[in-house]
This record gives C-alpha cells, structure tokens and sequence, in this order.
C-alpha cells in the first residue's frame, strides 16, 4: 500500500468571471497519508470545494499534478477520471445525494456492479457495511423513508463499498444538528482507521476538528497547515 | 446495472406511464387512420384494387382517369389475344322489377371468365342478360332476382354476387360484353372505356397502340389514384398520418427532455460515484425502447380489439404489414425523439453533485 495515495503538486486552477480570470488555487501543494483523516477549513469561495473537486478527480487542474496511487491523473479523460473516481475514491457530499429510486443495499451494490467488482462474496461485504453504519435494519429502505442523519450514513457506506483508498466528504455535516454531526465523523475516522484508508473532509464546523488528525486552513488558493490537533 | 433503469421506471411509475399512454394514443391513432385508409381505399376502388392487371390502354386526354377515358373497339380483332381485354366502366343505377327504388352501382364489362374477372364465368354469354353484383347489395337483392337497368330498361338476371367489387364507393355490377353492346344500343362496334393487359408485353403493347391512335398505357396503381375521389380520400388521410408522427416526435423529444433536465443533478451523482456517460445514456436508451415497445404492442391489441366492436359499415382494414411498417416508424421516431435529452445526459457534471442542499 503507498504511503501517500494522494499528491497534489503545484496546481492551479482558474475560473473565467467576465473579463477577469479568477484564481480560485494557486500553486497549491498537498500531500495525504495512509490512516490520517485531514479536515480543510476556510471561508467560503476560498476555494475548498475547488481543491476537494481537483482532488477527487471531477475536475482538471490547468498545471501541476495530481497523483493518486502513484498515477498523474490531471491530464485525464473523462472517462480515465470516471475510472479512477470508480476504482480509487470515495464520495461523501454535503446532502447524501442517494439514488431515489434504490433500495439501501441497492445504492452500495450499484457502486460494486458499475466497478464490476460484483461476486458471490458481495452481499455478504454489502451486509457488513451496512452493520459497520449501524443501518442493517434499514437495508430495505428507499431514500425518502430515511431521516437526514441515516442517509449520510448510507451515503458514507457507499463511498466506503469499492475499498478506495480515499475519501473525500463535502461538508458531509452541513445538513446535521450537531449530535448527528459528531457520530457521523466519529464514524468515518473509526472506518478510516480499522480499514487503513485516508479521508479529506471539507467543512466548517469546528465542533468535528478534535476527531481529524491534520487542519488545513484554505486562504487565498493555498493550503496552510494550523499545526496540530492539540494546539 | 441493467437492472437500473426498470428500477428506475417501476418507482417513477406515474412520469413513465404518462409518458407510455402518450405514445400508445398517438400509436392507436395513427393505426386506426392507417386502417380506415386501408378501408376507404378498398371501399372506393376494390375492383381495380383486385383485377390481376398489370396496366391498362386508356386515352390520352383523359389523363389517367379510366371513367373519362372512351375507345371505339372492334372487338372481333381484340378478343383475339386473350391477353389484351376490353374493359367497360359506366356509372349508372339498377331498380327491382315493380319498384322504383333505384340503386347506384357501376357497369364494369368483361369478358366472361376473362383473367380480368376469373369468377366471372357464371355470366351467360349468349342470350339471356345477366349481372354478377357486389356483396353488399345481397341484403336487397337476392340471387335469381331479375333487376332494370335504370337508363334503357333492359332486364337483367342476378346471378351471384362476387366480394369486394366496388368502383369509387359504388358496387360493382358486371357484365358481359354483350349486355355492354345491348346496353349500350346494340352494335358490334360499342365504346369501351380502356383496354388491359396482364403483363409487360411491348409487343402487344405497340400493337396496340398502333391500333388505336391517342392512347397511352397506364399502371393499374395510378388508374386507381385516378379513381373520383380517391386520391383526394387517402391524401388527406396520409396528412393527417404524417403530422400524428411530426406531432408525436416533438411531443416525446419534449416530454424525454424535461424528464432528463429534472434529473440532471442525479445524473451528476451517479457520475460522481464512477458511472460514465455512455452507461447512463444507454440506460435511458434502454428505457426509451422497452416503453415504445410496451406502448406500440399495447396500442397494436387495442386496435385488434378497437376493430372488432366497430359497426360494419365503417370500412376498416387491419394490414399487419402495414401496421408493422407504422410500428416501426413510431419507434424510430421515439428513439430519435430521446436523442435531445441524450446531449443533456453527456452534459450532466458531476460537480453538480457538490455543495448542492436538497
């Protein structure tokens, strides 16, 4: 297993407003590491979900590199980048974002069959999962019949099922009262650790900042790091 | 991921459904106009419609119009060749002897047992005057019974009735060339209306033209559009047709587009999560297919079913090969429709899928 699944190497990224280009990150560096969950912060249109979009493969950066397990994805094809986000990351959002029309346990086998990664031993992977999110007893459910809180559970056992080496969580809180917010983040560190994988949780709420194990503060395009989690 | 879009349609039922019954309407209209063109078009023209013919010799100033077309035959020299016939078409109308009620029908003259008519032979030939008349005058004339000619008063025999023998919407009453002549006035040299061949025969063909100066030969499809009334009848069908399918197109390429605008964020997501462009277009591919099918079969059973509860005297013709033909039209014309929204599926970005609140 690498040490570092993810680097980002002096990317940039503009973005066209009018007549002027905006520069949302500029010559930003970063590095992840196995089993450490790493929270970025910072005022909004700092450029966070830029870098987490950059990061995560949905977008290209204009220079600099972007390696995932070893790979510089920043020249990517849609499609090559639609592969590693199958193969290699994990997906929390800021709302669950489930498909409305899937079942729980269908939500986590669509990743599965769609990274044809799909066996006899998958139900039993899905089941664990699920037990793993404390959500077993709603694997028959539909979306609407969820509360808020057990959603971004489901949602955060779907980033999970295709064993990628990375999660990435956009503001995975937001839509959380604090109790909820606390579990749900105590619950993918707990993930991250047992499984040896890394996550990059975006957000603003301080409350969750004692659970991650790196701060990055966002400011002007660039990542700083606020030393750490005792301070 | 097959199982995707059924899932997808079983839990949206009410949008797919609606979607479905807008295409199993237009399909059912468009089938019934087909089949009620079918029928105006056998109802108007059967006899043409049916006569094994391959063209007929008519005048040239009458333009394709076998009614107004007029020879004056000899016949001696023609019924030589059997393979060229005369053919006789006067409208006109027929009574029952001691009524005055009279029925419209159409004369049509043939040689007895000729390959115009084959199950013609039951006309006497010599003598006695006979008439062969279409099926639906046997709920007022019965077999054996002696009817008038309304014009000259000559008395004619029923001998049987013959299926399908109409010419533009009236039965057909046949005869043979001799009743023509007697009909007609009596003379060995009587008018006919064109002569028929029932094959390409340039040879007969050129010497008969040369026979009989100012004529041209005219394909049978394009003597029946010169029928009265006929074309007039199946254009205006064929326009309607032809906007149901412009109209169904843009209603499906609508309803498919707005459907695929409203789930764009989903779109988004499932790329998020790895899907790629060409499997969720193929999914919506797929469902475009299985709702034409469903839809098209359905609308094909209805108007099975639609045929048989119509009244007899609505003419109706249920054409599988036509009808088939129109299916597929219909399909195409939703596949085609889909492909708006197909532009919109690529589009989707999965970055959409971020910093978005339900």
């Amino acid at each position: 297993m690498m040490m570092e699944p993810l680097i980002l190497e002096k990317v940039e990224k503009s973005f066209k407003d009018g007549d002027k280009e905006n520069h949302i990150v500029k010559n930003l560096s970063f590095r992840l590491k196995t089993g450490e969950v790493v929270a970025i912060i910072g005022p909004s249109g700092s450029g966070k979900s830029t870098f987490l979009s950059i990061a995560g493969a949905l977008q290209s950066p204009d220079k600099g590199k972007v390696i995932v397990n070893g790979t510089d994805i920043a020249t990517f094809s849609d499609i090559e980048k639609a592969n590693i986000r199958l193969n290699h990351l994990g997906y929390i959002f800021q709302t669950s974002n489930l498909v409305p029309y899937l079942k729980v346990e269908e939500q986590l086998s669509l990743v599965l069959k769609m990274a044809n990664q799909w066996t006899k031993e998958s139900k039993r992977k899905i089941n664990e999962m699920l037990v793993a999110v404390g959500m077993e007893q709603r694997s028959k459910f539909y979306p609407h019949q969820l509360s808020g809180g057990e959603k971004q559970r489901v949602a955060i056992a779907r980033a999970f099922i295709n064993d990628p080496e990375i999660i990435l969580a956009d503001e995975p809180t937001a839509s959380l009262d604090s109790n909820r917010s606390m579990s749900i983040i105590e619950l993918i560190a707990k993930i991250v650790k047992e499984q040896n994988k890394s996550a990059i949780i975006v957000t603003h709420d301080e409350q969750i900042l004692p659970l991650c194990d790196r701060i990055y503060v966002m400011k002007d395009g660039q990542l700083m790091e606020k030393g750490n989690k005792s301070e | 991921m097959y199982l995707l879009p059924f899932k997808e349609m079983t839990f949206f039922k009410v949008r797919y459904l609606l979607i479905s019954f807008i295409l199993f309407f237009v399909a059912i209209l468009v089938f019934v106009i087909s089949g009620l063109a079918n029928g105006l078009s056998m109802n108007n023209a059967s006899a043409i419609i049916n006569m094994p013919v391959h063209s007929i010799y008519l005048q040239k100033s009458a333009e394709g119009r076998i009614d107004r077309s007029h020879f004056t035959l000899d016949l001696e020299k023609l019924t030589a060749k059997s393979e060229a016939q005369p053919i006789g078409i006067q409208m006109g109308a027929i009574s029952k002897v001691n009524s005055e009620d009279k029925l419209d029908i159409t004369f049509m003259s043939v040689k007895p047992g000729s390959f115009l008519k084959p199950d013609s032979k039951s006309l006497e030939i010599n003598g006695g005057n006979s008439v062969l008349l279409d099926r639906s005058l046997s709920r007022t004339i019965k077999k054996g019974m002696i009817v008038k000619d309304a014009r000259s008063g000559i008395s004619l025999k029923v001998v049987g009735f013959l299926d399908d023998q109409t010419f533009s919407h009236t039965p057909i009453a046949l005869i043979s060339l001799d009743t023509w002549e007697e009909l007609a006035g009596g003379s060995n040299k009587s008018e006919y209306n064109g002569i028929a061949i029932n094959k390409t025969d340039l040879g007969l063909e050129k010497s008969i033209s040369s026979l009989y100066k100012d004529g041209e030969w005219v394909k049978k499809d394009q003597v029946v559009k010169g029928i009265p009334g006929y074309s007039a009848e199946q254009n205006s069908l064929y326009m309607m047709l032809s906007f149901l399918i412009v109209i169904a197109l843009f209603v499906l390429a609508a309803f498919f587009y707005i459907m695929t605008i409203q789930k764009t964020v989903q779109l988004g997501i499932l790329k998020a999560i790895g899907a790629t462009s060409s499997q969720l277009v193929k999914s919506t591919i797929f469902q475009v297919i299985m709702l034409s099918i469903v839809s098209i079969a359905a609308a094909v059973a209805f108007t099975k079913g639609f045929m048989s509860i119509l009244p007899d005297d609505i003419p109706f013709i249920f054409d599988f090969v036509q009808m088939a033909k129109f299916s597929g039209l219909l399909f195409i014309v939703s596949i085609f429709g889909s492909l708006l929204s197909v532009f919109n599926i690529v589009k989707a970005d999965p970055i959409q899928a971020m910093g978005r609140v339900e």
